[in-house]
């Protein structure tokens, strides 16, 4: 079982066939659609970059698919998307517990093992499971991420400033691409890793507080710049409405220690519920807890387990305090401080870095149980039994979560109407209605909520409805106020009917242009077909599934859109710090051959 | 080096059948008991 394919090759299949199994149908043609997650054939890069003057939420990740969709087909880009988060979120967690378990003479069986159990354990749990469900596939890429970042902040102690920052930045690319709530996981995670870290340092601990920080400052500039100078606010309302709750008979703390917890009710699993399987996880949980203080004990525990444990512990407690009263008031008061603090609404979030903990707990469990490299082949069975025991216990995310990302195909008007608004040189923006932000898309034969698609089918800016309705266990509702300030303006134009979500307003082709509309669409059969009359609208195309008209060009009052030189050039550093980052490093996210190691009792190294 | 194969094998093949029986457990459990979470959402019927 020795051999340089298992340490190479190895963690990289455990990701792969994990994501496969985890995926199934989604990886096939077409366009999966749900909550979060919108993805549409050729999304425009200048779309994205011209879209809401709010926090910019959807970049980078936005702007990364749209320039693969330039050459690729926009279902395949998600595919890689999706099964990208497996594929390195697995591999990462696996080669950390490959290299930490591995003897000097190189990974026997029951290592192997184990650090298959640390793969499939990272990417096959609740957190994954339900952010997938709720179409966070930009914040899964960065907690993909984390383990390799984990990993090349603790190798800044050893490295030379310029290659350890390139090593570092080259593991922060997920975490580039997935925005802030990325990056701030990465921070939450590795970042004690940089002050605590055992073992050789050639740099002092606030050196490498340093290079951290400038880290993760090089990967953030695109979303940093236009929110430091948006001047978005964000409302305290979304603390109640995103604080965690109890999805399992275990109450709040029992979810989230099981990493659960989610506040969507309808982003949970087929059959997460059930009393036993979620009994079961529990147990893992705390067993693979429990196994990793064990570890932290010994005198061989990992060189950034001190760090990564103060990670998880500060994540849980930021978690915990979103489901308790006093802490929701604390969170509240901060944002209305500083919109800043607007991340900390979905507390659940930062149950992150306790998946790596848990992992890692996992595969010390494993390993024990298999054994050393002369020990009987049962015990490298059990083994394996025990690796898989994440799928085991929970069954709800095997094939698309039971069919739930299930992908499909755009109707033709809706690809008709974005070529007939791409062809349009004319400059303003694109209002969608009804003016609600969530659909009940029913193009599968069943009806599965998501965003609506047209907020991202056009070249040019769109404007919608950015409030987020979300209804409360006593029966109520919290609306939790939008960030887009043009929003509010069109709002007032469109004088929305509270029930439908069509305009009641009047001579709104006149007062639309006047706020820079060429377009208005409406993404959804809607029962009144007379709104529009009168309104001086010209009908571009009409159907069923989504009417497009146009706003005649003498009545638009639009700048060209365009994004600020301070944006550009932000843009510009980040790009360049990776790509420098990749050719310096020479490690990292690259596939690379393991460095030579020391012995499990007298070093632990960690791949980069 | 078979002989490890082959118990990997029939590990993965226990965990693969204890993983058929937690699915049939819980989607049983899901038809007839009370479910344990609430909708939150109200929007998406438009």
């Amino acid at each position: 079982m020795r051999g340089a394919w298992t340490a190479r090759l190895l963690p990289w299949a455990v990701g792969l066939v994990a994501g496969v199994l985890a995926l199934g149908p989604a990886l096939g043609r077409g366009f999966v659609l749900r909550y979060d997650m919108v993805f549409v054939p050729d999304l425009s890069v200048r779309g994205v970059l011209a879209d809401a003057d709010g926090f910019p939420r959807a970049i980078p990740s936005d702007a990364v698919v749209g320039a693969l969709s330039s050459v690729l087909p926009g279902d395949l880009v998600q595919s890689l998307a999706l099964l990208a988060v497996f594929v390195l979120g697995g591999a990462g967690a696996a080669r950390l517990a490959l290299r930490l378990l591995s003897s000097a003479d190189g990974p026997t069986a029951g290592t192997a093992v184990a650090s298959v159990a640390a793969g499939v354990a990272y990417v096959w749990n609740p957190f994954v499971a339900e952010r997938l469900l709720l179409g966070q596939w930009a914040v899964l890429l960065g907690y993909a991420g984390l383990p390799w970042v984990v990993a090349a902040t603790a190798r800044l102690a050893e490295r030379s400033p310029g290659r350890g920052l390139a090593g570092l930045v080259c593991a922060l690319i997920p975490a580039a691409v997935g925005g802030f709530s990325s990056v701030l996981l990465s921070a939450l995670a590795a970042g004690p890793v940089a002050l605590w870290r055992r073992g050789p340092r050639a740099l002092r601990w606030w050196a490498r507080a340093g290079l951290f920080a400038a880290a993760l400052v090089l990967v953030s500039l695109p979303w940093l710049v236009p929110s430091l100078t948006a001047g978005a606010v964000t409302d305290p309302r979304g603390v109640e409405a995103f604080a965690p709750r109890a999805d399992t008979p275990f109450g709040v703390l029992g979810s989230l220690l099981a990493l659960g917890g989610v506040w969507n009710a309808g982003a949970v699993p087929p059959g997460y519920g059930e009393p036993v399987t979620a009994l079961l996880r529990l147990v893992l949980c705390v067993l693979a807890l429990a196994t990793w203080v064990w570890w932290m004990l010994r005198r061989d525990r990992p060189v950034f387990g001190t760090g990564l444990s103060v990670g998880a512990a500060v994540g849980f407690t930021i978690a915990l305090a979103g489901a308790t009263g006093a802490g929701r008031a604390v969170t509240s008061g901060l944002i209305e401080l500083w919109p800043g603090f607007g991340p900390l609404r979905d507390a659940q979030l930062y149950v992150a870095p306790l998946g790596l903990v848990q992992a890692l707990g996992l595969a010390f469990v494993v390993w024990w149980a298999a054994g050393a490299a002369q020990a009987p082949v049962w015990r490298v069975g059990t083994g394996v039994f025990a690796a898989l025991l994440p799928v085991v216990v929970l069954p709800g995310l095997v094939w698309g979560a039971g069919g739930r990302l299930e992908p499909v195909e755009y109707p033709d008007e809706w690809v008709r109407a974005q070529n007939e608004v791409a062809a349009d040189d004319v400059p303003g923006s694109v209002v969608v209605l009804p003016w609600s932000a969530y659909r009940g898309l029913d193009w599968s034969g069943e009806t599965t909520v998501a965003l609506d698609p047209a907020t991202k089918l056009f070249d040019r800016r769109t404007v919608w409805n950015d409030d987020l309705s979300v209804g409360t266990p006593d029966g109520g509702t919290v609306v939790v106020e939008g960030e887009d300030p043009l929003a509010v303006q069109v709002a007032g134009v469109l004088d929305p009917d509270p029930e439908t979500g069509m305009p009641r307003g009047e001579d709104l082709a006149a007062e639309l242009g006047a706020l820079g509309a060429r377009y208005v669409v409406v993404s959804a059969p809607v029962d009144n077909g007379f709104w529009s009359e009168g309104q001086g609208f010209e009908v571009v195309s009409e159907g069923s599934e989504m009417t497009l008209f146009r706003v005649p060009e003498a009545r638009v009052k639009a700048d060209k859109p365009g994004i600020t030189g301070l944006e550009v050039t932000g843009g510009l550093v980040t790009v360049g710090a990776i790509i420098w980052s990749v050719g310096r490093s020479g490690s990292s996210l690259v596939l690379q051959c393991p460095g030579p190691r020391a012995g499990r009792s007298t070093r632990k190294e960690i791949p980069t | 080096m078979i002989k490890v194969i082959a118990a990997c094998a029939i590990g993965a093949a226990l965990a693969g059948g204890a993983a058929f029986v937690a699915t049939s457990v819980a989607t049983e459990s899901t038809a007839t008991a009370e479910p344990v979470n609430e909708t939150l959402y109200n929007y998406g019927d438009r």
